[in-house]
């Protein structure tokens, strides 16, 4: 569905802090994905959903939507079909809007914005039972501001807003790190049923190597801004952590061995 | 008396300022050029014969399209918000003095908006203040209805949290577009007004607009919560007042052998924006919209 060609991107290109951030990526992302991405810092991954989400133009290859190239569309109009998650649980709202009014604007997503009434009797009756969804009680705060949630709360809603108006696509960009481990379980199993449920392709960055083993049917490895590893279906089921730490062993041990034979030849 | 209908006459311009600072979280200072412009216009063509109201809708416009120039410079030419506001704050200096032909018209003897309820008997200071609430409670009006439309909303969202609201397909820049322009037609219509209050236009009067509209949408804050965009309008309203009437008795004020005359206002007004600023319980407040 969405397809990124030979990406490239280089950071502060031609200074002394030059920095390589992707070379040469191709990914395939199929229709009901959910994938989970990681790697170490600098690896790339957050660059990467960057790039699919059009917050960052790459240097060299192209974005596909479909058969559509989507390599200059901006963010805003990519939103249409792209939902997206951040690390920072406050980014996601507006703090000063009530709950009802960040999810009139989130329901809006791909239309025209013009001068109707954003919340009436009608949609707000939808979001109550959305947020029903979440089982924390918002449906009774509809018109608190979304600033006086708690980080799990603002998360959960911001989460719920970027499922809102059937994207085709949901980005999740290490969404759950920066909640306590108990917010952070409650959040993530909420994005998974959010994903089952609506039917979702979606692709996670995470630090996590559990949260990337237990969710998803996917599981990509990034290091120095290369795709190392990509395990789908069956072979994904019942990989464990030394699996996938051996695995990257390998493959970096074996990438190194190959470059050898290569330069010896 | 005087201070309120001050208060009110220039709480137009302050909501026009609120609307940016607030609400957009740009800094805009184009309309100390905007104020004169709206004096300018209206003044050209009540001069030339034209309809008063019709003048003040005209001034309107002509903020409408000052202000669509400062949000162009910033997010097409990405100037910087208060870079942009400066330029077509000078930029305006000379388009007035070209509008106007010269520095200053006077209006002695034209109609003005005044005049239909003056020739009813109505006492000159009555229909000024009745006049001037009339406007403000309609600008009020629309802009608690506006503020929750879904371009308002988005609008409000812009000036809170930009990630988000492009993450929700909102064009910043045309958000940034409407908000200025909007918000310079209300402070050219407030010029329009003002002019034809005093029975003037004149190319300096616009000097320190941004921040007595500052010092008035502060003011409000600490006086009223800003809870909710209606507490948040009518806080401007009654804000500006309160900035009047400090400033009226700060000009009454004798300290020793200087008496504080008009000339000293500027400061004056530095030196209030910088107390409510300082003042912990209003800094707290401050956010506005946004805290």
């Amino acid at each position: 569905m969405i397809e990124l060609q030979n990406i490239k991107k280089v950071f502060n290109a031609g200074t002394v802090n030059e920095n390589i951030a992707i070379q040469g990526i191709d990914l395939k992302i199929e229709k009901g994905d959910f994938i989970t991405v990681i790697g170490s810092n600098g690896a790339g991954k957050s660059t990467m959903l960057s790039i699919v989400a059009g917050f960052q133009t790459p240097d060299g290859g192209r974005v596909l939507f479909g058969d559509k190239d989507i390599t200059k569309v901006p963010e805003y109009k990519r939103a249409e079909y792209i939902g997206v998650v951040f690390q920072d649980p406050l980014s996601g709202t507006a703090k000063s809007l009530s709950i009802e009014e960040n999810m009139a604007i989130a329901a809006k997503r791909g239309t025209k914005r013009w001068f109707r009434r954003g919340v009436n009797s009608k949609n707000r009756k939808y979001f109550a039972e959305r947020l029903k969804e979440l089982g924390l009680g918002l449906e009774e705060r509809l018109k608190a501001n979304a600033g006086l949630l708690s980080g799990g709360q603002r998360q959960s809603l911001t989460l719920l807003m970027a499922a809102m108006a059937n994207p085709e696509m949901l980005l999740l960009d290490e969404h759950t790190a920066a909640l306590d481990p108990k917010t952070a379980e409650l959040v993530m199993n909420l994005t998974d049923k959010l994903i089952k449920d609506m039917g979702l392709t979606a692709m996670m960055v995470t630090h996590n190597m559990k949260q990337a083993l237990d969710f998803g049917n996917r599981i990509i490895m990034m290091h120095e801004g290369q795709i190392i590893l990509d395990i789908k279906g069956e072979e994904k089921q019942g990989l464990t952590i030394p699996d996938l730490l051996g695995m990257f062993e390998k493959v970096r041990g074996v990438g190194i061995t190959d470059d050898k034979l290569l330069l010896s030849k | 008396m005087g201070a309120i209908e001050h208060g009110l006459v220039f709480s137009l311009m302050a909501l026009g300022v609120f609307l940016t600072l607030r609400a957009l979280d740009f800094p805009d200072i184009s309309v100390d050029g905007s104020l004169p412009l709206g004096a300018a216009v209206s003044a050209l063509l009540i001069t030339k014969g034209y309809d008063q109201f019709l003048s003040v809708a005209a001034a309107a416009l002509a903020g409408f399209g000052a202000g669509a120039i400062t949000a162009l410079l910033n997010t097409k030419l990405k100037i910087l918000n208060l870079l942009a506001g400066i330029l077509t704050m000078i930029g305006l200096y000379s388009i007035n003095l070209r509008v106007m032909g010269m520095p200053n018209i006077p209006l002695l003897g034209y109609d003005t908006v005044f005049t239909p309820l003056e020739s009813m008997g109505i006492p000159p200071q009555v229909a000024s203040i009745g006049l001037f609430a009339t406007f403000t409670v309609l600008v009020c009006v629309f802009l608690v209805w506006f503020f929750h439309t879904d371009i308002g909303l988005a609008l409000r969202a812009t000036g809170d949290n930009l990630k988000m609201v492009k993450a929700q397909g909102v064009n910043t820049d045309r958000m940034i577009f409407f908000g200025v322009a909007l918000s310079n037609a209300f402070v050219a219509m407030s010029g329009a007004l003002v002019a034809q209050s005093l029975g003037f236009a004149d190319v300096n009067m616009g000097i320190g607009t941004v921040v007595a509209g500052l010092a008035s949408v502060i003011v409000g804050e600490a006086v009223l919560s800003s809870s909710t965009v209606l507490k948040a309008v009518v806080g401007v309203v009654v804000g500006s007042m309160i900035y009047r009437l400090a400033v009226a008795y700060a000009l009454s004020v004798e300290l020793g052998p200087i008496k504080l005359s008009p000339g000293d206002l500027n400061l004056i007004t530095a030196i209030i924006v910088v107390i409510a600023l300082t003042f912990p319980g209003v800094r707290k407040k401050l956010g506005g919209l946004r805290s």
